[in-house]
């Protein structure tokens, strides 16, 4: 089994067109109408259902819902048990990226997910994420907007609401995001923090990574294990949750479970500490640190992305 | 999740993997079965490993010793895990151990089989590691079994029947229960040539739990023995007892926050006394998930405080403050001081809320001084219950 190798340059432009699938459920309606509401540029919605008060044209099948509008990404709200399908779909239809929101995807689901996309090389982020946005461009999920703000951070986090607190403290201390991704807390997951290091570490405006991680899995290891493989010389200040969780009991998030000597705290702190990150046990220590690394208020001279950003999404690459 | 011994072996067994004759009891068992080999074993049942060094795995030699035995292992906390059962199960007379798993590996997205012609519990020192034979497989069944072909003929000749038949049986459980690991630490053989499982080692998918009728079974006609995962199942939220002397209650929403949480109170000194994601999204106007976690917390024997933090990234304050003070007021017996941090969407409105109701909650939108002052207060409320003692 191989293992594609990871992605260079932005995950995808502001202006990419996206599609919704799952745009007429309770939470694909409301979400929808927030994304559009931030300045996504949201192109048509996919459902098995009509709805006459959709703000966006509804098709059957991701494939009609890209002939009819040239929608290259997906953010998907199905429910956890019709997420594998929706992915299906979303590659059948020639989606390039998808982002799953929903909590609760079958692990062997999420095995036969991984596989699809990777085999079409289809980027996949999620599932059990409130997903990814470019602050002040694009929001592909619900990322909370009192947290988001463009900055010069790149945020990469297993938890969505421990990253909305970050991110809410940062920018009140005046550091905003150029991009931040959810990957997720579930174990088995489309992108991994390891993943995202490349994109960050190539990306100029991007100055500092901030790390919200916590116990469980092998991801922080991975990162630490990317980041020297990269040669990535950017700050990164790591913020890990769990360090009092209960051993053997799955802590809120599915992948937030530590057996033996795998996945602890003190492994992950370890393994970030040799790759140069700086690993904090408290919210406050890592928004101090950022402020000391990166001089008082970035956010006011925030990188404006350049006019020759390349345009669309990057795929992954078959070896 | 992980499964308790004893409900690890009943899946084996189903699955035709042979293990020792066996019985689970519980606290305040009646009289046991008259009829039981001895010796035997008495092994208690806790999701976590090392039972053995901490006590809580006996020989027993006569039937006599059992009820004591069992009362006394049914008193130990291993590794924070009350021991809320023990399996009684017969002893094997081994000739060799061999070690046996299937498991995701969550990075690559395959299924890793590994077998070792040598088991027993220091099955992760690096000597035995190295001794390991390696397989990993696309996650369906015949590339699986494909590679359990690859390690068995990788085995010595005396263990490949043992494992060649396992293996296979293992391969098929884990597909049709969508297990995340199985491990069998160790496989017994036996003089007469057949084999036996000591130990099982079963982690479940709680997200595939919805398809999978006879796991939910087992926890939902078990809710003693797994009570978050039974929680869970019920009532769709998280709710982990942590420390039986905590001083802190925590009415929090949001997995990775809630940890944290925990964790920025332990680091302050304090003992939280559970953890907590209530999900405010699927209290849809209804009061009643919040009047169970209030009452859960008030029995906390020593909580002194009570910490409430609502991050309301995409819900709405103003819809959360009435259903918090319709809650209290069903849950009298909550007395400690409240310390409610939100934050977001309707904070004004919600603040105004609880103001005009005059109850004493103190409001605060820093969760650093909510912190402070939720812990100042735990500490406050023992000296006044010192000082009314003296």
């Amino acid at each position: 089994m191989h293992k594609p190798p990871p992605l260079h340059g932005p995950l995808i432009a502001a202006d990419t067109p996206i599609l919704v699938q799952g745009a007429t459920g309770r939470s694909g309606r409301a979400q929808t109408a927030g994304m559009i509401a931030y300045g996504t540029k949201i192109v048509a919605g996919v459902s098995p259902r009509d709805d006459e008060a959709s703000a966006i044209p509804l098709f059957r099948s991701c494939a009609d819902a890209v002939a009819a509008t040239g929608a290259r990404a997906s953010v998907c709200f199905v429910p956890p048990l019709g997420v594998l399908e929706a992915v299906y779909d979303a590659i059948a239809g020639g989606i390039e990226l998808i982002v799953t929101v929903a909590e609760g995807m079958p692990v062997h689901d999420a095995l036969k997910a991984k596989a699809a996309t990777r085999a079409a090389g289809v980027r996949w982020i999620g599932p059990s994420t409130p997903g990814m946005a470019i602050p002040g461009k694009l929001k592909m999920g619900f990322l909370p907007n009192v947290s988001l703000a463009p900055g010069s951070l790149g945020v990469m986090s297993k938890s969505g609401t421990l990253s909305y607190e970050v991110c809410y403290r940062l920018v009140k201390a005046g550091f905003g995001q150029t991009l931040w991704v959810g990957v997720g807390g579930d174990s088995v997951k489309g992108t991994r923090f390891a993943d995202l290091v490349p994109i960050f570490a190539a990306d100029p405006a991007t100055e500092g990574i901030v790390v919200i991680g916590e116990i469980g899995g092998r991801e922080e290891e991975e990162l630490a294990e990317a980041l020297i493989a990269t040669g990535c010389d950017k700050p990164v200040f790591a913020l890990l949750a769990g360090r009092s969780a209960l051993e053997g009991v799955t802590m809120g998030h599915a992948g937030a479970l530590i057996q033996s000597n795998v996945g602890t705290i003190d492994t992950k702190t370890a393994a970030l500490r040799r790759a140069g990150a700086q690993v904090f046990p408290r919210i406050h220590d890592l928004v101090e640190a950022v402020a000391a690394t990166l001089g008082a208020n970035a956010l006011g001279r925030a990188h404006p992305r350049p006019a020759a950003e390349p345009i669309g999404i990057v795929k992954w690459e078959q070896p | 999740m992980m499964l308790l011994e004893h409900h690890a072996k009943q899946l084996l067994h189903g699955a035709g993997v042979p293990v020792p004759d066996g019985f689970i009891v519980t606290a305040g068992f009646g009289p046991l079965p008259g009829d039981v080999a001895v010796p035997c074993m008495v092994k208690a049942q806790v999701p976590v490993g090392g039972r053995g060094k901490a006590g809580g795995i006996v020989k027993v030699a006569s039937v006599a010793e059992l009820p004591p035995t069992v009362d006394r292992l049914l008193e130990l906390s291993i590794r924070n895990h009350p021991v809320r059962a023990c399996r009684i199960e017969a002893m094997i007379d081994a000739i060799s151990e061999a070690y046996l798993s299937l498991a995701i590996d969550a990075d690559s997205g395959a299924v890793v089989v590994l077998a070792a012609a040598a088991g027993g519990v220091d099955i992760e020192s690096p000597e035995m590691r190295r001794q390991l034979l390696r397989a990993t497989a696309e996650p369906d069944p015949q590339s699986v079994l494909e590679a359990v072909q690859t390690i068995v003929s990788a085995l010595p000749d005396t263990l490949r029947p043992a494992i060649g038949d396992v293996a296979a049986r293992l391969t098929k459980l884990f597909f049709e229960r969508e297990a995340l690991l199985i491990e069998i630490n160790p496989l017994f053989t036996t003089r007469d040539g057949g084999w036996i499982a000591g130990d099982a080692k079963i982690l479940i998918d709680d997200n595939a739990l919805p398809r999978q009728p006879m796991l939910r079974d087992l926890i939902e006609t078990n809710p003693d023995l797994y009570p978050e995962a039974a929680l869970k199942l019920a009532q769709g939220f998280d709710f982990v007892r942590l420390d039986p002397d905590g001083d802190i209650g925590l009415v929090t929403t949001g997995a990775g926050l809630s940890m944290q949480l925990v964790d920025e109170i332990v680091g302050r000194g304090h003992r939280p006394f559970n953890f907590c994601d209530i999900r405010t999204g699927g209290f849809r106007g209804d009061p009643s998930r919040l009047v169970q976690v209030f009452k859960w917390v008030a029995s906390g024997p020593r909580v002194r405080s009570v910490l409430m933090n609502f991050f309301a990234g995409n819900t709405n304050l103003a819809e959360l403050a009435p259903l918090i003070l319709a809650a209290l007021e069903q849950v009298p017996e909550l007395r400690q001081p409240i310390t409610l941090r939100m934050i977001g969407n309707g904070l004004d409105q919600a603040h105004a809320i609880i103001a005009a109701s005059g109850n004493p909650i103190f409001i605060e939108t820093d969760l650093e001084r909510a912190l402070d002052r939720a812990l100042a207060a735990s500490r406050e409320n023992s000296h006044t219950r010192v000082a009314a003692n003296a």
